[in-house]
């Protein structure tokens, strides 16, 4: 790998100064050529990116092929990324996000995102599942909530964001925020009371 | 209240459930991570050096970038051209190589080759 860090930073150095920089200055410094800081924000970024696919799609699979897009369009993007203007985590849960759902739609072209049905949709969605999938209730449940509120759940709730920047991941108000999350909740809570047993077993 | 303690137990199963969820976010697996450095990398090395990437290699092309590029090959185009006209359409105080040509006439070829070799050697 070639090394263009200054000739007076050795790797070592320039390893340990790299790790105490922002994403930003990490970002800037893959555009400029430096092979360590896309090393450093892979091991930043990658596994909320891949864990955040993974809630959304309930597949492995799929969840491995979002994340890796979307750390393909961060590193593609680097050279004209503007600093300060929002956090780089943020623009990647929205990537991340927005191409979970370009899948779903795919493969259900009729399904409206927000709106749908949410018991059409789960159970679709729990019939694809893998097993590892199936023995997560939690996973279940998620399935069972409209693509919105799903989204604000795990992103509250499992990633541990604040609701201004889930406000700025999904485009829309705090309030807004404040109420998905709301009602993603108490939804969670009742399936989890009503159908606790029934879940991803007894679909078939 | 049985419904409301039953609520609160479920919520309190959410809330481990969330718990549980956030400790499993570390668990993306190692390849993945290697195709992820992988991308970077190329992207790394394409946006370092476009033009070995992009180049084409053919003969006609490496030709060209060796004459000063398509517009070196335009100069040399036009000087080959404005010679061939000046060698057909000479001034009228110089003999016109035309005229041997149309005339067949291998006397005059000879002649002329013959001082030309003639000036060649007197130049040396």
């Amino acid at each position: 790998m070639e090394d263009l860090t200054p000739p007076e930073q050795n790797v070592r150095g320039n390893t340990v100064a790299a790790d105490t920089l922002s994403d930003d200055a990490l970002l800037r410094r893959f555009a400029d050529g430096d092979a360590m800081a896309s090393r450093l924000l892979t091991d930043r970024l990658a596994p909320r990116c891949y864990s955040v696919a993974f809630r959304m799609l309930s597949n492995r699979a799929e969840a491995e092929d979002v994340a890796q897009d979307a750390m393909m369009r961060l590193w593609q993007m680097a050279p004209s990324w503007e600093p300060g203007q929002a956090k780089v985590s943020t623009w990647l849960y929205r990537v991340t996000l927005n191409l979970c759902l370009d899948r779903k739609r795919k493969k259900k072209p009729d399904a409206l995102s927000d709106v749908a049905e949410p018991e059409d949709d789960a159970a679709s969605v729990v019939d694809r599942m893998q097993d590892d999938a199936r023995k997560d209730a939690l996973q279940v449940a998620l399935s069972k909530l409209p693509d919105r509120q799903r989204e604000a759940v795990i992103l509250r709730h499992i990633e541990e964001l604040s609701n201004p920047e889930i406000a700025g991941v999904m485009g829309i108000s705090i309030e807004a925020v404040e109420s998905l999350t709301a009602r993603g909740k108490r939804a969670l809570t009742a399936i989890l009371a009503g159908r606790k047993d029934e879940l991803g077993y007894g679909d078939g | 209240m049985n419904w409301g303690m039953a609520m609160a137990d479920n919520e309190t199963e959410l809330d481990l459930l969330f718990a549980q969820a956030r400790n499993d976010r570390a668990s993306i697996p190692d390849a993945l991570v290697v195709r992820m450095q992988t991308d970077a990398e190329a992207v790394r090395l394409a946006r370092l050096a476009p033009s070995t990437v992009k180049r084409s290699r053919g003969l006609l092309r490496r030709l060209a970038d060796g004459l000063g590029g398509w517009q070196g090959m335009g100069g040399l185009l036009a000087a080959s051209v404005t010679g061939v006209w000046i060698g057909f359409a000479a001034p009228a105080f110089l003999p016109d190589p035309a005229n041997y040509l149309m005339t067949q006439d291998t006397t005059y070829l000879v002649a002329d080759l013959g001082l030309s070799f003639d000036y060649l050697e007197e130049t040396e």
